[in-house]
């Protein structure tokens, strides 16, 4: 049997008193595009920040391409620290706040975990900089300071430095959440591309167009718990439990 | 009456005196400053022994008056067969005092970056150290310059207090001119003025800093060929 893309087995992760994540599994193929909705404190981003362990569940497993990324309880060892770096070069994250690096230009931006985590000679890692940038619509922002980017222009900064380092997952959490209406667009017209191009990837969202369009799967998250997932058509359309039918009721009040 | 004669006399060798306070400060806080530093950093440290010896050291110098650490050192050391001149005690002594200060200053400014800078460097691979090499600690420049160069002063001012163990720094110097001359405001007002001056020039230095680092940034060398790249992609630097 050909393993698993990526594999989320039984993660459980307790805040204080709260359950975030209570026996959440979740299996994604190559290419698959996972879309994960759901209401605020549901653990949704907290599902996402386990994948590449920057939330450390308390137990569970995380498998990429049959490599454990991280397991169960406790730190890690000094090995498995080591291997988990280099896991997270190769899984691209992308933030709501977008997490871009005010004291270094655009350009350095994407430029510097090249030469950090990659290795690569500065002239390479320019080179590849300035195509990305080129890719998400940021050619004449090369030489600019984040501060004097528009939230989309930093989100679409934030993702080509993701790209960057040549991703085989991409993890998005709320990508658009921040972002002023009409901005919105821009990044998720990045994102469109990305899927094109047959990017595996997980997002959490609440962009409901979006995800039912090229979304390959939805999942929807309630308390800590998957409660239902499936293609975005039956999920959407034919809710099957009573919490989904709820949240989407929600939703399409909050959009008239 | 003020003797003016006094301070034409004496003026050379209070000179002196200042001469060694300059010198002891400065190794003393090219000392501390770095210590400070990994204090900062190993205070962080996910390392219980690590973290606990380095706030067990930062809140010892912290919590103790200077002079005492001055004295513990200066007559201590030798028990455990270190022998060293006044002179280097006092740089020790001065930099571990300025060191746990320092460290404060560090910390209270990598706290000040926001969690996501550190979230977003580890995500994409970097170390514990390399995120704070590249990321977290150009950030803190700005904000640590203003209190560390008030600490830095505060450490000239504590530096006196070397004249209590016969560091013949610049009180000293003054202490053993006025017993000579018997003319402690004519003494004083110079070795006064020599530390305001001294003072009042690196503030002035620093400020000049800060305004330079104010902002955060510094352009990026990038590959000669590659400007050409971005200019012909339309690009206009």
């Amino acid at each position: 049997m050909k393993p698993k893309f990526l594999e989320v087995i039984d993660i459980n992760k307790k805040f204080e008193n709260i359950n975030a994540l209570k026996n959440v599994s979740l299996n994604v193929s190559k290419g698959e595009v996972i879309c994960i909705i759901g209401p605020s404190g549901c653990g949704k981003s907290t599902l996402l920040r386990t994948v590449n362990w920057l939330t450390p569940p308390d137990s569970g497993k995380v498998i990429l391409k049959g490599e454990i990324i991280g397991s169960a309880t406790g730190k890690l060892t000094f090995e498995q620290n080591r291997s988990l770096n280099e896991f997270r070069a190769r899984i691209g994250m992308v933030f709501q706040q977008f997490n871009v690096w005010p004291h270094l230009n655009a350009l350095e931006n994407v430029v510097r975990a090249q030469i950090v985590v990659r290795k690569r000679m500065r002239d390479e890692a320019e080179k590849k900089a300035i195509k990305i940038l080129n890719e998400v619509g940021l050619k004449d922002k090369i030489d600019e300071w984040p501060d004097n980017l528009s939230g989309g222009q930093k989100q679409r900064l934030a993702i080509a430095r993701s790209l960057a380092m040549d991703p085989i997952l991409m993890l998005l959490d709320e990508p658009t959440s921040a972002l002023d209406p009409e901005l919105i667009g821009e990044v998720l017209s990045v994102l469109r591309n990305l899927v094109n191009e047959g990017m595996t990837m997980l997002i959490v969202t609440h962009e409901l167009g979006f995800a039912s369009k090229f979304g390959d799967k939805i999942v929807f998250m309630d308390a800590g718990e998957i409660i239902e997932s499936g293609p975005p058509n039956t999920i959407l359309k034919s809710p099957k439990t009573e919490r989904l039918k709820l949240f989407l009721e929600k939703l399409s009040l909050t959009s008239l | 009456m003020l003797e003016y004669q006094i301070f034409f006399d004496y003026f050379p060798m209070i000179l002196l005196g200042f001469w060694l306070t300059l010198k002891i400060v400065v190794c003393a806080i090219a000392l501390g400053i770095p210590l400070g530093l990994i204090l900062a950093l190993g205070r962080r440290s996910n390392f219980i022994l690590i973290s606990f010896f380095a706030t067990s050291f930062i809140e010892l110098f912290r919590n103790t008056p200077f002079i005492i650490q001055v004295f513990l050192f200066y007559y201590v050391l030798p028990f455990y067969g270190l022998r060293l001149s006044a002179e280097y005690v006092g740089i020790l002594a001065l930099a571990a005092f300025g060191s746990a200060y320092f460290a404060e200053i560090i910390r209270g400014g990598i706290d000040a970056i926001p969690k996501g800078q550190l979230e977003s460097a580890r995500a994409i691979g970097m170390t514990d150290w390399q995120s704070m090499k590249n990321i977290i600690l150009p950030q803190t420049v700005s904000i640590v310059l203003p209190p560390l160069t008030n600490q830095t002063l505060t450490l000239i001012k504590e530096s006196a207090i070397l004249s209590t163990i016969t560091v013949h720094e610049l009180t000293m110097t003054g202490l053993m001119v006025q017993g000579e001359t018997f003319r402690p405001f004519e003494v004083f007002i110079m070795v006064a003025l020599l530390y305001w001056a001294l003072n009042e020039t690196i503030a002035s230095i620093m400020r000049r800093i800060e305004k330079r680092y104010s902002r955060n940034r510094k352009q990026n060398k990038i590959v000669r060929s590659n400007i050409d790249i971005i200019k012909s992609s339309g690009f206009s630097r």
